[in-house]
């Protein structure tokens, strides 16, 4: 009986304390606890996982998503994506990819061969007799190809295939089928990816904030001051206002369709929201002269759409695609329909000549250090319990319980993957290398020089 | 036709003494057999490499397919020991494993956990939150329940756990308070924050079942509210289409009904959740009168192939039992933990 030791409490850290007289308190934050708990994001859900000029013809990519490793592969015209994890020592294929045929990959470490289309390991090149052949393989994931990007549908592994939706519902709303739902008499129908003719140009690039607080930023309506001094702002005269505040119980419409998108829809220059354009106390007025109207909503897992944006018969989208639980992929997108080659060509050089220098980067790289200035508050969970909300908030806040409604699963922390564990020495040395963690694999580039 | 010679009668036995005979054709490597048989048999590389599939030859001749290289010593293949994923029978012969025949399930274990938090949420209902101690462990499955020690005496009470595994080492329990009871003594007077619990468990085959896609009925009776939050969390973070739920929980009164906020949040998180809440006898306004398992009716229209989980007092799940086949449930089917409350 001497000899029992004593019963320990398990070392772990005491969560914040919430304060309960706070707006976000408690029971508020109940509402929208998974959305809390997807620092990894939501996961079961379609991304965008490259532009498809970025994987031509027998190029492999790796990538990473929701702490999942992700290899695509293009061959004999082809797409295919499987995780981008040998089962045999956890290699990243992608990292010195080596094919033999049109219909596989293997490692290039110690030759474990996949079958593209289903997963299965199917050979070993040096041990094509191995028993474990045919009876193990990795997860492979649902690809689709439209208007010059290539989506994954990011699944667990045990997610069943017969359950994978169309892409359609993990995609903004479209017009003219929801015109009477949504008018929009400012401007003429917006565009969608999925419409004939419709040409995506865009880019992607990491950000190094949690994805949550990236997807906040685009329809929240009080951050449009981080824009006040833009320069496509003045050039075009736009008038961009201070903030645009609620001004009714309707000012946000649920989208919550059976066969399509979850979202919400932002009714914003209608009297349902109010720009301010001057704050006379400081001094502030908006005196540019041409009406920039436009409308943001945002739909699972984390889709904006900026309507009307950055000119007529054009929209914006953006993704905010989780890599780990402090970066993300950000995705700037500008979709128009292009019915002929003329039309293509035009939009590719107001694209090169002013979306992208202007909007793109000028306009955009405001948000992108926005967000990272909010990360280190929200990094260690200090932000969700203390944040203090004010009118404007009810963007995010309605945002956060319907996605803590209809996210498809919570990605668990990424364990075994690249940039998981935050201090591993080769991590140091990338960044001693000058290279900053970030989306794509690390490739081997020259195999006999290092 | 195979022929003797061609099939060898291999027996296995397990630590547990559970033994199994299995035809292993020439050729076929045991484990490949034994997996086809179904048997619980641990393997992870299949190729001579990992030795989960470790096995020891008791009679006969069985030796590793020729030329085949394995992570066996000579002098282990000597003492006789054979990796299965490897191993052809020559002829009739046995092997006895090292781990027995229910490895697949979760034994009950004594584990140490502490107190978190003693709440009463109802007039006769008790949220104890626990907390697994450094170095205990145990899990579960969702419907599963523990024993829990009444601190201070030897008396021990079963109750379900209310969180899911992924909480771990989080547990929480809903406890009835009876008039007179020793953990209600416990609860009442002397439970606090970090006092020490022994805990055993987990117990009992009233569990959810996996990848059930037809509609789930659950019918909860006061506490037996705990399991059903339990399996309703799980099927919330289970991957693929989620299966509809109604959940029917009735008390005697208004005063008994407990964790209403957290069904009301997981009606918000899992669109396909339905809850109806009934009491006995006494008016209020979010609940209707009458027991919980008059609240299943025909109007409902269940499918023949949904599935039931019953928890509540024995009178609740007979009746429960019989109105769900009246409505055209299959009795198989329907699952069912009942409890009952124990004496001073």
């Amino acid at each position: 009986m001497n000899e029992q030791t004593p019963v320990r409490r398990r070392r772990t850290v005491s969560a914040n304390q919430i304060a309960a007289e706070r707006m976000n308190d408690e029971k508020t934050q109940g509402q929208y606890q998974p959305y809390k708990d997807a620092a990894w994001g939501f996961i079961n859900h379609w991304y965008p996982a490259l532009f498809s000029e970025e994987l031509p013809e027998q190029k492999v990519e790796g990538i990473q998503i929701a702490g999942v490793p992700i290899l695509l592969r293009r061959a004999a015209g082809k797409l295919y994506a499987i995780k981008d994890q040998c089962v045999h020592r956890g290699v990243r294929l992608s990292s010195k990819p080596m094919c033999f045929n049109d219909t596989s990959i293997a490692c290039w470490y110690h030759g474990f061969n996949y079958d593209l289309e289903t997963g299965m390991l199917n050979n070993i090149v040096a041990n094509p007799d191995s028993t474990l052949i045919g009876k193990t393989g990795v997860t492979t994931y649902p690809v689709q190809e439209v208007a010059g990007m290539i989506f994954v549908f990011v699944r667990e592994d045990d997610f069943p295939l017969e359950d994978v939706p169309p892409l359609h519902h993990d995609l903004p709303v479209r017009f003219p089928e929801n015109n009477e739902r949504f008018p929009h008499p400012l401007w003429p129908d917006t565009p969608s990816l999925l419409d004939e003719g419709a040409v995506a140009m865009g880019m992607h690039r990491t950000g190094q904030s949690n994805w949550r607080i990236a997807c906040e930023n685009g329809f929240d309506n009080a951050h449009i001051l981080v824009h006040k001094d833009n320069t496509i702002v003045h050039a075009l005269d736009w008038v961009l206002p201070l903030g645009i505040l609620p001004a009714s119980d309707d000012a946000i419409t649920l989208i919550e369709d059976e066969d399509g998108p979850k979202g919400q829809m932002q009714w914003l220059f209608t009297d349902r929201w109010k720009p301010v354009l001057e704050n006379e106390a400081l001094g502030l007025k908006i005196e540019n002269l041409k009406g920039r109207f436009y409308r943001t909503s945002v739909v699972l897992p984390g889709v904006l759409m900026v309507e009307n944006w950055p000119e007529e018969h054009c929209v914006q989208y953006e993704w905010y695609v989780p890599i780990t639980d402090d970066m993300y992929e950000y995705w700037e997108v500008l979709v128009r329909v292009c019915k002929t080659d003329e039309d293509r060509k035009k939009f590719k050089y107001r694209f090169d000549t002013v979306y992208v220098p202007l909007c793109l980067e000028g306009f955009n790289d405001c948000d992108l250090y926005a967000r990272e200035a909010m990360e280190e508050f929200y990094a260690d969970g200090t932000g969700w319990d203390d944040e203090q909300l004010v009118e404007t908030d009810i963007s995010p806040v309605v945002w956060r319980k319907l996605a803590s409604r209809w996210n498809r699963g919570i990605a668990k922390p990424g364990k075994g993957v690249t940039n998981a564990t935050k201090t591993g020495s080769i991590r140091m040395r990338r960044l001693a290398e000058g290279k900053a963690p970030g989306y794509f694999v690390e490739k081997i580039e020259n195999v006999n020089k290092r | 036709m195979l022929t003797s010679a061609e099939v060898s009668e291999v027996t296995l036995t397990f630590a547990d003494g559970a033994e199994h005979v299995l035809a292993v054709e020439a050729g076929q490597n045991v484990l490949d057999a034994g997996l086809a048989a179904g048997l619980p048999l641990l393997h992870q590389c299949r190729s001579g490499s990992c030795s989960s599939c470790l096995a020891r030859l008791t009679s006969g001749h069985a030796e590793h397919r020729a030329g085949a290289s394995s992570s066996l010593t000579p002098s282990e293949k000597a003492e006789g020991l054979r990796l299965l994923c490897m191993t052809e029978a020559q002829g009739g012969c046995s092997f006895s494993l090292g781990y027995d025949s229910k490895v697949g399930e979760t034994k009950p274990v004594v584990a140490q956990s502490f107190v978190n938090a003693v709440e009463r949420v109802a007039a006769d209902v008790v949220r104890l939150e626990l907390e697994l101690a450094e170095g205990s462990w145990l899990t579960f499955r969702p419907g599963q329940f523990i024993n829990v020690t009444v601190p201070g005496t030897d008396v021990v009470r079963s109750y379900s756990m209310a969180t899911t595994p992924a909480d771990l080492p989080r547990i929480e329990l809903f406890i009835r308070l009876l008039p007179g009871g020793v953990m209600s003594d416990w609860l009442e007077n002397r439970a606090a924050v970090d006092d020490v619990v022994t805990i055993e468990g987990p117990f009992g085959a009233f569990f959810l079942k996996d990848k059930v896609k037809a509609p789930h009925v659950m019918i909860a009776g006061g506490t037996g509210l705990a399991p059903m939050l339990s399996m309703i969390d799980t099927i919330r973070a289970t991957p693929g289409k989620k299966p509809p739920v109604l959940l029917s929980f009735g008390c005697q009164t208004p005063e008994g009904l407990f964790a209403l906020d957290r069904l009301e949040l997981r009606g918000r998180w899992l669109p396909g959740l339905e809850t109806r809440l009934s009491v006995d006898r006494g008016a209020c306004e979010s609940a209707r009168t009458g027991n919980p398992v008059a609240a299943i009716t025909a109007d409902d229209t269940l499918p023949p192939d949904a599935v039931a989980y019953l928890c509540g007092p024995p009178g609740m799940i007979a009746a429960a039992r019989a109105h769900l086949e009246a409505l055209g449930l299959s009795s198989e089917n329907i699952f069912a933990e009942h409890f009952t409350a124990s004496g001073a």
